[in-house]
């Protein structure tokens, strides 16, 4: 495992002031101060919601306030290795949605797109506007040694967090201002006006004036709820739900007190399946019917585009070194974690024989459900998954179990370990316009030895600093 | 503003303001315990405070009888009643939730905190003796996230629909809190000025906390029943009174009007109303019977409520 504060003995040099100041820090200031953070974020509203429990179900993500810290040079390789992801990704569907030149190539097997659920067949020969289908990846990174990170899973499709990256620094910034005096961080707070800039690239091509911007919302008790609204306000946009839009001949418009007025863009955070009840999902009580006709008749753009979940398939990202190869003609900058696909028998042999020192993962799962840690389970879910495994191979991808770096937390008494992972957000715009804030998301997980990081089972969040040169 | 904004704002306001009316029909019901001898109208008085609320039905769904503790606790924190100030504080609260980048911070803070803090009421059990105490809590956060709202809050039409949600819900409320006691203002020989009457109006004027101003108002001499209709439906003084209230709905909506440059054909309905309002007087409304004339109003202030509905939280055409 590797400790990111600790060289063997030494403190690693990134970290050597930041260990002052933690250890300078007296008792009953740790303590105060993490009162004072916890009731910033309440005041301030920063809570998500857990499903099934929606009267008392706010909760704050346990918020650590030793900060995770990465230098400029270890930023620019981690920046460079998820530009080239994300571009290759953008390439990589619009070929699958129209001459799919990467599986006449025979780089991957026609199954795992055409029987992929996420694949979209409404969406073939569709050209969206300028080739982006998926303009905010959120790349989830690992780092397992000093010189190693490695991408544990793209999200292409509705990637949640970014708006605790930065009020995780605004909190920071107003709890211990000093620490900026003494450490030159770089700044996260310009990720909404570049999340604007980007989504501005991308308008319809029925649109001749200033786009009309929306961020759609499935409503004020969805878990990311927060965000949504975090970043409508600081992008100067409205946050509508399904409710607040309707199409007509094709036009979509949001209902205003003046009246219906036309909408160009919509950055939406509600899956594919529910976005139209008329195309997908006919229950969807928070769509908008006729919405996917207005995206294909080109008066509106939705970002990411419907079907774009293909790419962020655990399948599919095994190939993600041959994808970036097939489009950008490069290597990868940065590394998959070793996958074996259990479609292809000899791995699925090797992963049944060897399924207790592995993690198995359903291929469409995310959050942390549906897998399986080897070491942890017992007997019975270890067979009950090689059962699975055998009956449905083509679902299923296994891992080594991955030691995540680790970052002390504020434990009672003590700094003490946590393992980490970091989830940075890129742009992709119109015309190569791409942009990448420095810095991201730093799940933690709280409990000691623990390797589950997702909020919703009990992890936590800290602030992300890249220094500056 | 998207419609659901407007909306949302306007409801946002009516729970406030109708958080504070039930804390102040509460002390009522609190002072009338206190004072001895009234044992003959103790049921009768709790039981229309449950009517001027409009939830007596309700309330006997889930209790068997008029009981001051059950009251209190279904008027304060029982969920089951929409009505009651804790779900006022959260339906408040989860609709400026819903709308967050069209108030200011402080504003969201104010009514945020006002609903963390509602927590430590409702997570012990009720204690009736603890009731003064939960209605000063009450008022303090209404006035303060009243005060963020005027202090901070863009003058805008986001304003405009605050401001109407919180005279929509005043008006309905005070012509509702005269209408359930209207016959102890009807004259009557038998009772004038007795020692029942000054009480039964001073709980009146109370609940709508204008005691202390009538009687700056109108000097502590003489105390009628003509001058209380005076004070509550026509007087420009008191800030709870109908015509106060229409004269703001009036107002706001006509400076919606010109803000969205929709001052088409149609004439204004609640202008006209507004105007003939004025030139009413106390013996006009008992000539209409004032039970008739405070029911017309209601019926008036839903169909006001019927046009802003139409022409501004529906968006689409119109």
């Amino acid at each position: 495992m590797f400790n990111e504060v600790y060289n063997k003995d030494k403190i690693r040099n990134p970290y050597t002031k930041i260990m002052d100041w933690a250890n300078s820090l007296p008792r009953n200031i740790i303590v105060k101060k993490k009162n004072e953070a916890e009731n910033l974020f309440k005041k301030i509203g920063i809570t998500f919601s857990v499903y099934n429990n929606f009267d008392t179900s706010e909760r704050l993500i346990p918020f650590d306030m030793f900060p995770r810290i990465l230098t400029s040079l270890e930023w620019k390789r981690i920046s460079r290795g998820i530009l080239q992801r994300s571009i290759a990704i953008n390439a990589f569907i619009n070929d699958i949605y129209h001459s799919a030149e990467i599986i006449k190539a025979k780089i991957i097997p026609e199954k795992l797109i055409y029987n992929n659920p996420a694949y979209e067949i409404k969406m073939v020969g569709f050209k969206v506007p300028k080739n982006i289908y998926s303009p905010i990846i959120g790349t989830d990174i690992i780092r397992t040694n000093e010189k190693d990170f490695k991408v544990l899973e793209d999200n292409c499709r509705t990637p949640s967090g970014v708006s605790y990256m930065i009020e995780n620094r605004e909190i920071m910034m107003r709890m211990f201002p000093e620490l900026f005096e003494t450490l030159k961080v770089e700044t996260v707070e310009n990720y909404p006006s570049y999340l604007l800039e980007i989504l501005k690239s991308l308008p319809p091509k029925n649109c001749s004036k200033e786009p009309n911007i929306v961020i759609l919302t499935p409503g004020s008790l969805n878990s990311a709820y927060y965000e949504h609204s975090f970043l409508a306000d600081m992008m100067g946009i409205e946050l509508v739900q399904g409710s607040d839009l309707f199409v007509d001949e094709g036009i979509t418009y949001m209902k205003t007190t003046k009246g219906p007025e036309k909408v160009d863009i919509i950055y939406r955070r509600i899956d594919d399946q529910f976005i139209d009840p008329i195309t997908f999902d006919e229950t969807s009580l928070i769509g908008v019917p006729g919405l996917f006709d207005s995206f294909k008749t080109g008066n509106v753009n939705i970002c990411s585009a419907p079907g774009s979940g293909i790419a962020d398939d655990k399948a599919i990202y095994t190939y993600m070194p041959e994808i970036i190869k097939f489009y950008l003609g490069e290597e990868a900058v940065l590394e998959n974690v070793k996958t074996w696909r259990c479609y292809i028998e000899s791995e699925k042999k090797y992963v049944i024989e060897n399924i207790d020192k592995l993690v198995v993962k359903e291929v469409h799962g995310s959050g942390g459900y549906g897998m399986l840690i080897g070491t942890k389970a017992s007997k019975n879910q270890i067979e009950i998954f090689k059962k699975k495994i055998k009956s449905d191979p083509d679902n299923f991808i296994a891992q080594p179990i991955m030691s995540l770096s680790s970052v002390p937390i504020f434990s009672k008494k003590i700094l003490s370990p946590r393992h980490v992972d970091l989830r940075p957000f890129c742009l992709i715009g119109g015309n190569r316009k791409n942009k990448l804030v420095s810095g991201g998301l730093t799940r933690v997980a709280l409990k000691e030895n623990s390797l589950v990081v997702n909020s919703s089972q009990g992890g936590g969040v800290k602030d992300t600093w890249v220094l500056a040169e | 503003m998207l419609s659901r904004t407007a909306e949302n704002l306007y409801w946002a306001a009516r729970y406030i303001e109708r958080a504070d009316s039930i804390s102040r029909l509460l002390e009522v019901g609190y002072r009338m315990s206190l004072i001895p001898n009234t044992n003959s109208g103790y049921n009768n008085e709790w039981e229309s405070i449950l009517d001027t609320s409009d939830i007596k039905s309700d309330y006997l769904k889930y209790y068997k009888e008029l009981n001051k503790e059950n009251i209190e606790f279904f008027l304060l924190f029982d969920d089951r009643n929409n009505s009651s100030v804790s779900n006022c504080i959260k339906n408040a609260r989860e609709n400026i939730r819903m709308v967050r980048t069209a108030v200011t911070l402080e504003v969201w803070n104010s009514i945020n905190s006002s609903f963390q803090e509602l927590q430590k009421f409702t997570e012990k059990k009720y204690k009736s003796r603890e009731l003064p105490e939960i209605i000063d809590w009450v008022k303090r956060q209404v006035n303060l996230i009243r005060g963020t709202i005027l202090n901070t809050q863009l003058i805008n039409d986001g304003y405009d629909f605050l401001i109407l949600g919180t005279y929509f819900e005043r008006a309905d409320f005070t012509a509702r809190i005269i209408d359930v006691k209207y016959f102890i203002l009807l004259p009557s020989a038998e009772y004038v000025g007795s020692e029942i009457d000054n009480f039964q109006w001073s709980l009146m004027l109370r609940s709508i906390s204008s005691f202390r101003a009538f009687k700056w108002a109108y000097g502590s001499k003489e105390i009628n029943s003509n001058k209380i209709i005076d004070f509550l439906v026509l007087s420009m003084m008191c800030p709870r009174s109908l015509i106060f209230s229409i004269e703001k709905i009036n107002h706001h909506l006509v400076r919606l009007e010109k803000f969205y440059n929709r001052k088409n054909k149609k004439e204004i309905k609640i202008s006209r109303f507004y105007e003939n309002f004025k030139k009413l007087n106390v013996n006009k409304i008992l000539e209409i019977g004032l039970h008739i004339f405070l029911k017309k109003f209601i019926k008036d202030l839903s169909t006001f409520y019927v046009s802003l509905e139409q022409k501004y939280f529906i968006g689409i055409k119109r």
